[in-house]
């Protein structure tokens, strides 16, 4: 079905743009490295391919005069959430030009700020293309290299955002989401035995829940205590 | 859908030229040899490396920039504000301790630039993730945020919790530490550019600007001939040297030094130390009996006197015994007409223009023939400052003439002496310190403002007496009327439309009147001198004893008028046109006796303001030198011999 293949589309689209923005995230720290910025680029490029394809689909489906009322409805909801998702993308690229200007990886004497990263991104990498591994082999000055095409793929990211609302008529502001808030809240990540609860941040509540069984425990002491030694004066007596 | 905004077209951020500066220091202190040094965090059981400590950081700052201490706490105080570092054991508490306390440097996405401000929603989706982590506990300001946020954003609501899950799954790939310190790093973000309630927003910089400070200007021949023009202009401002300047500001907090409550206290007590209204009850915009010290700021410059209100009644008291009340009136008028209700701004102008310019009019105020045209030509489209240059005219000629002679007159006297010098109140020190205070509001603005209606209709009630008595009897009930606008008691007499015409009906009937008003004017020093219209329904009896008082005055005017009468138009109704066209009959006939103390011609003065009045062949002067004014169309023969 044509709306499954969209949202499915849209699906993934949206995948890489969270890997992206994770990926972003750590330019100019210290889990820096070319291999990051060949993710970056690699990710970057499918997310293009997926957005071209998003935005084939769902301009195709949206021109079709035959389409229900509904289907209408439901597919220019999906046309905003691909819209606001090409947005994003767009800003993180021009970040990740700017960081990559600032952060040349193999000028001596331009160092990474440490920001408390030691590992590396490859996991989510993996995730946005959709791979086991990540195999590496690019030349070593990419992240010099590679801001020329980034910067020509921004300009291709808003030529075609311009095209999309020149082409494309649906108000943003007319569409009403689906999901109410709190949404989140109900699907089953939530249920969230992470490791990240183990290192709460804060950390006192941690020590709340230590302190009261301790409590406890000691309470419990003393009671048997006592009881034993009323048993024994009972006894004696 | 849209909300309508005034736009002015400012929609840029402004330069934030700093953000660049700590950029390069925050690069420095990444130096493996000159940086600071680093230490572990210890979290649970995971460290992560790459924690500072307070001072470590200060020191830094200190040996590399030179700075004296508490420069260096300052900046050090702003790195950790902005977000370029962020504290490890006191989240909230953006501030740099200078113990062991640890921070830890901020990745550069999270950095704030000066292009983009902190998107509503990327925080969506931070708020989205963090509901999902804490399982729904956010704070309260942040729930705020999240409902709001959802009318907001509410199109864009399905992707933002898309994109929330999907970057919480994305984080999963990540190494435990490394997660942690994300958390961390995300939420110092959002506490900078969403500051919770009561954190101080560093980031705030007021207004966005016109233009663009990014922008490249391609410097075009157009941009260069206007950085000339605005430099060549730049050049002819006038300058005043600072020592001329700041010897103006030493002399003026000099003189104004005792008056300033804060700085010299205040008699009886700061109302705001002491909980006592007193000071604010005796110092109110019209007392009956001013301080002392309003008084005599009085005496300061002119521009004391005429600001306040107070000062303003005594000036036009003192005026009118000089014959030249007009004058505060007329600038009162203006001052109204500037500052009142904008809606009402032509037929404002042209009321003044009928009471106070007008060739003829009854309170005829003496401006120059250039002012006379620039104002009248402005009057064809009348705005809020069209009786500038009278105004500032008129200004002028108070506070270079009459304003020295009112200090020495024994009506300014007269109130220095009856001011008051309030008691100074002991401060009561309450044996119960949280007894509940009684507290009294003020009154509201607008019965305030009522009251002030009814004080100067009153007094317009009341002037009224004086100057035309003969009026006493159908002005009274009038004045109620003419609460837009604050010109005194002649007013009700020269205001257009209906409630003029029961006054028209009454001017052809003096007889009946007049002899009434005659006893009824309780004659002060010296004659009653404003051109009213009421001059009109003066009957002859009048005429002759106000002859007598008059004394020197032409006696022949008179006679000479009278015949004049019967070409004037009685028991009519008459539009304001028509009054003007009666009044200039008189104007011929007066010129020949009156020695007219201007130099220019009296044809120059008379501009009429619309078409109506295009007959203009009778001119008429009425000069006003500051003091004697006796304008001739206000003689009642014309109307004796009518009636």
């Amino acid at each position: 079905m044509v709306k499954e293949e969209c949202k499915a589309l849209l699906d993934a689209l949206n995948k890489v743009t969270a890997c992206y923005r994770h990926m972003v995230l750590t330019i100019g720290g210290t889990s820096d490295s070319q291999n990051l910025r060949e993710e970056l680029k690699k990710t970057r490029q499918k997310a293009q391919e997926l957005a071209v394809a998003n935005r084939n689909k769902l301009t195709t489906v949206l021109k079709d005069k035959t389409v229900s009322k509904e289907d209408k409805a439901e597919f220019e909801r999906l046309w905003v959430i691909f819209s606001t998702c090409l947005e994003i993308l767009e800003i993180d690229m021009r970040r990740a030009l700017e960081l990559g200007h600032e952060f040349p990886l193999n000028v001596p004497k331009k160092h990474l700020i440490q920001t408390g990263m030691s590992g590396g991104t490859s996991g989510v990498a993996a995730r946005a293309m959709s791979v086991q591994n990540m195999k590496y082999e690019a030349e070593h000055n990419i992240d010099v290299v590679d801001l020329k095409d980034l910067e020509n793929e921004i300009n291709q990211v808003g030529e075609m955002m311009y095209e999309m609302e020149m082409k494309v008529n649906v108000p943003q502001w007319t569409v009403e989401a689906k999901q109410d808030p709190g949404a989140e809240l109900k699907s089953t990540i939530s249920v969230g035995a992470s490791s990240i609860g183990m290192i709460s941040v804060e950390e006192n509540k941690s020590f709340c829940d230590i302190s009261k069984v301790l409590a406890g425990i000691i309470f419990s002491a003393v009671l048997i205590i006592a009881i034993v030694l009323a048993v024994c004066v009972v006894k004696l007596s | 859908m849209t909300v309508a905004r005034l736009d002015q077209g400012q929609r840029h951020r402004p330069r934030m030229a700093f953000l660049k500066k700590i950029e390069a220091l925050m690069m420095e202190m990444q130096n493996p040899d000159t940086g600071i040094k680093m230490q572990t965090q210890r979290v649970m059981i995971t460290s992560i490396p790459h924690a500072v400590a307070g001072n470590d950081i200060l020191q830094w700052i200190l040996q590399h920039l030179q700075i004296t201490q508490e420069e260096a706490l300052h900046l050090g105080d702003l790195f950790v504000k902005y977000g370029y570092i962020y504290p490890l054991q006191e989240p909230k508490n953006l501030t740099l301790k200078t113990d062991g306390s640890l921070y830890r440097f901020q990745t550069p996405y999270f950095w704030p630039v000066q292009s983009w401000p902190a998107d509503d929603t990327d925080y969506a989706i931070y708020l989205a993730k963090k509901n999902i982590k804490r399982k729904g506990i956010l704070e309260e300001y942040e729930k705020e945020h999240y409902n709001m946020l959802n009318q907001k954003i509410n199109y864009k609501w399905d992707f933002v919790i898309m994109q929330a899950k999907e970057q919480y799954k994305a984080g999963k790939e990540r190494k435990k530490a490394d997660r942690y310190a994300l958390d961390c790093q995300e939420r110092a973000y959002w506490l900078v550019n969403r500051t919770p309630p009561g954190m101080l927003d560093v980031l705030e910089y007021g207004l966005d600007r016109v233009t663009d400070p990014n922008e490249n200007k391609k410097k075009t021949m157009d941009v260069y001939r206007r950085e000339i023009m605005y430099y060549q202009q730049a050049i002819m401002k006038s300058r005043v040297k600072s020592s001329v300047s700041l010897q103006g500001l030493v002399k003026y907090s000099e003189q104004f030094l005792s008056n300033d409550p804060i700085l010299s206290g205040c008699l009886p007590s700061n109302p705001w130390v002491t909980d006592d209204t007193e000071f604010w009850d005796l110092n109110s915009k019209l007392v009956e009996v001013p301080t002392r010290m309003r008084v005599e700021r009085w005496a300061f410059n002119f521009n004391e006197l005429i600001r306040d209100p107070k000062g303003r009644q005594n000036f036009q008291v003192f005026l009118k015994k000089e014959f030249s009340g007009e004058n505060l009136s007329f600038w009162e008028a203006c001052e109204d007409l500037k500052y009142g209700d904008q809606s009402k701004v032509k037929e404002k102008a042209e009321e003044i223009y009928k009471l106070f310019l007008a060739p003829g009019a009854r309170r005829w105020i003496n401006i120059d023939g250039t002012t006379m045209g620039i104002t009248v030509k402005g009057l064809k489209h009348p705005h809020r400052y069209v009786l500038d240059a009278a105004q500032t005219h008129i200004y002028m000629l108070m506070k270079k003439d009459s304003y020295g002679r009112y200090l020495k007159s024994p009506v300014y006297k007269e109130m220095l002496a009856k001011a008051v010098v309030p008691q100074e109140t002991v401060k009561k020190s309450s044996p119960f310190p949280f007894r509940r205070r009684h507290l009294r509001s003020s009154p509201s603005p607008i019965i305030l403002r009522q009251r002030e209606e009814e004080a100067k209709a009153k007094e317009a009630a009341a002037t009224v007496d004086i100057t035309q008595p003969s009026h006493h009897t159908s002005r009274a009930p009038r004045p109620a009327v003419y609460a837009g606008t604050n010109t005194p008691p002649s007013l009700p007499a020269a205001s257009p439309g209906p409630p003029a015409q029961p006054h028209r009906a009454a001017c052809p009937r003096p007889a009946s009147e007049a002899p009434g008003g005659a006893q009824q004017q309780p004659e002060g020093a010296g004659p009653g001198p404003f051109p009213s219209a009421g001059g009109r329904s003066r009957t002859a009896a009048l005429s002759f004893g106000r002859f007598l008082r008059r004394g020197c005055r032409a006696s022949p005017v008179f006679a000479a008028l009278s015949p004049r009468c019967p070409a004037v138009p009685h028991g009519k109704v008459q539009p304001l046109g028509e009054r003007e066209r009666r009044l200039r009959p008189d104007a011929a006939a007066v010129s020949s006796f009156f020695q007219i103390k201007t130099d220019a011609p009296l044809e120059s003065r008379i501009y009429p303001i619309d078409s109506e009045e295009g007959e203009d062949n009778r001119h008429r002067a009425c000069k006003d030198s500051a003091k004697e004014v006796i304008c001739p169309w206000e003689n009642p023969a014309e109307e004796g011999g009518a009636g």
